[in-house]
């Protein structure tokens, strides 16, 4: 028999926010996950099985900091990174499909993410994600179908009160103007809804009046459809303008659709270095702190790799939605067949009985 | 019924008198009660009375909805909420404070600079942009003596009016920021109580700008 290595409880410690779920909550996450996986089904979604780690260009442009990758090196010097984000290892997988074929693309995947974090807040370096990538899928109806595939997992899970939170990437872009774009600062007070802190910074940065004005009005246009004409009246550029008409299209098609979704306009918001080049969301829960998952468009990915291809998609976070699920029981199998190990083949006889009238078999070791 | 993360100590007296002018009196005193949840009068509110180091976490986290902190206390935890009013009140300045005959602190030096204070990443994060090497020592409370004795160059902290530094024979060296109370906001709690949210805000605002006049 082998010594046990230790007794010492600190060996059983695990890496703070690393993920570990067992018993009534990993299945309530099982739940969770095949309820999404079966809508995403029902859209003709099919999945794709992508791989953990890659080479670290994958993984340049999206909202990951250089410095939160894990990276590691192979035997033969590589440098590698652990998966960070999903969208653009998928870009990567189908820019080799589209390649050799191009047509429109539903691919649904299901893992984990990497990024570090600090200890102390909560938070988590490993993310279990499900989501869906719809490639070669341009303009509004695309936009709102994917709202709806988004709204119906939320209902089909009984979050009937999520609300969906459009903005849009371009609107943002103009509004911000070429130089906000990569003031870092500005961006993170648009992020805080900060008017006194967006003042401070138009003031020392010598923007003019108008723009001050705009970025300052900006953390206000978040309410229903009616925002979309309010911000038509701040944003006079045609680029601005472009953004608002493609919202107006998309809230028309969702009114005319008859989509029952629960969803707000909010203009304000940003997303720091992300990829996002149109309409964009996130879905939120009174019951939970933080967004349950979100997505958008992404027209421009695809160029790093020498394709023009308008895409779409969002992804869900598994542990921020089933924290916000109602705490109800989950079904288990209707009947099992209990047998005792100790009774050897009689037993097995039982079980396998039982497996094959399709119940639940439960072989007990020796009390 | 929302629930709001007051900050006890310094903050609270001045707290308590602004929601009482913006419409949102407490059920009893707060400086004086022993309870930890106090509902508003109008029953609109339930007032959650924490550390002030502790407030930013609670709203993050989603237990309560809205907050008040310290600018001190959100620049040293960088939580990821929503900030919408500079509520105005508890003004105060974060600098870089020292002996006066110290004067080798903004010179790029290649020997770094001994830093003493409550506010370790705000004093890491002002001296990496300056380019001056740091090395930072975290102190719970009287920062002052850390300077006064030679622990360090320098220390980063709050003054009001200066009293303490002057007693201590210190002297300002630089402004880092300008400091008050503010309103905070969780980010779900936001979308999910927009009207709600969105009159208090407005009853806030009212009543930041009643007491500028």
């Amino acid at each position: 028999m082998p010594q046990p290595r230790t007794t010492n409880a600190r060996d059983l410690a695990f890496v703070p926010g690393t993920e570990l779920v067992f018993g009534p909550q990993a299945a309530r996450r099982r739940q969770v996950s095949d309820t999404i996986a079966r809508v995403s089904r029902g859209w003709g979604f099919t999945d794709i099985i992508l791989p953990s780690f890659d080479d670290r260009r994958t993984f340049e442009g999206g909202d990951a900091h250089d410095a939160d990758l894990y990276r590691f090196m192979d035997r033969e010097g590589r440098w590698l990174v652990l998966r960070a984000d999903f969208t653009l290892i998928a870009a990567k997988a189908l820019a080799v499909e589209l390649r050799r074929e191009p047509r429109t693309i539903r691919a649904s995947y299901e893992g984990r993410v990497f990024r570090f974090q600090p200890s102390g807040h909560g938070a988590r370096v490993e993310q279990s994600q499900r989501g869906l990538e719809w490639v070669n899928a341009p303009g509004s109806t695309f936009d709102a179908a994917t709202l709806c595939i988004a709204g119906e997992c939320l209902s089909a899970l009984g979050l009937h009160d999520a609300v969906l939170v459009i903005g849009h990437a371009g609107f943002i872009g103009a509004a911000l103007g070429e130089k906000g774009r990569g003031d870092r600062a500005l961006l993170e007070a648009l992020d805080h809804k900060n008017p006194a802190r967006i003042h401070e910074l138009a003031r020392r940065r010598g923007l003019d009046a108008a723009r001050t004005e705009l970025l300052a009005q900006l953390p206000g246009l978040c309410g229903g459809a009616e925002v979309i004409a309010r911000a038509r009246k701040i944003a006079p550029e045609p680029e601005a303008l472009g953004a608002l008409d493609e919202l107006e299209v998309l809230a028309r098609m969702l009114r005319e659709s008859g989509a029952a979704l629960n969803v707000l306009y909010d203009l304000g918001e940003v997303r720091q270095f992300s990829y996002y080049s149109g309409m964009m969301f996130k879905v939120y829960h009174h019951g939970v702190g933080d967004d349950l998952g979100g997505g958008g468009r992404y027209d421009r990915l695809f160029d790093r790799y020498g394709l023009d291809v308008p895409a779409i998609g969002f992804g869900f976070d598994l542990a921020r939605l089933t924290e916000a699920l109602p705490r109800t029981e989950v079904n288990g199998a209707a009947t099992a067949t209990f047998a005792s190990a100790g009774q050897g083949a009689i037993a097995l006889r039982m079980l396998l009985e039982a497996r094959t009238r399709g119940e639940q078999a439960i072989l007990a070791g020796e009390p | 019924m929302l629930r709001m993360a007051l900050p006890t100590g310094r903050i609270l007296k001045d707290a308590e008198r602004f929601l009482a002018s913006a419409g949102f009196p407490p059920v009893e005193n707060l400086s004086q009660t022993r309870k930890l949840m106090v509902p508003s009068q109008c029953g609109r509110l339930e007032y959650l009375l924490v550390k002030p180091v502790d407030s930013p976490l609670y709203v993050e986290q989603g237990v309560a909805e809205l907050g008040v902190s310290g600018k001190d206390v959100l620049m040293e935890l960088a939580p990821d909420i929503l900030e919408p009013l500079d509520l105005g009140f508890a003004r105060c300045r974060m600098v870089v404070a020292g002996r006066p005959e110290i004067r080798r602190s903004l010179d790029n030096t290649l020997s770094p600079v001994r830093v003493a204070t409550k506010y370790p990443r705000v004093a890491r994060l002002h001296f990496e942009k300056l380019g001056v090497p740091s090395v930072i020592l975290k102190l719970s409370g009287s920062v002052e003596i850390g300077a006064v004795l030679g622990l360090s160059h320098y220390i980063v902290d709050i003054v009001e009016t200066g009293t303490t530094l002057r007693e201590n024979g210190l002297v300002v060296h630089e402004e880092v920021a300008q400091c008050s109370a503010r309103f905070v906001v969780n980010r779900a709690a936001f979308y999910s109580h927009l009207s709600e949210i969105g009159a208090i805000l407005e009853a806030f605002k009212s009543a930041t700008e009643k007491a500028h006049v």
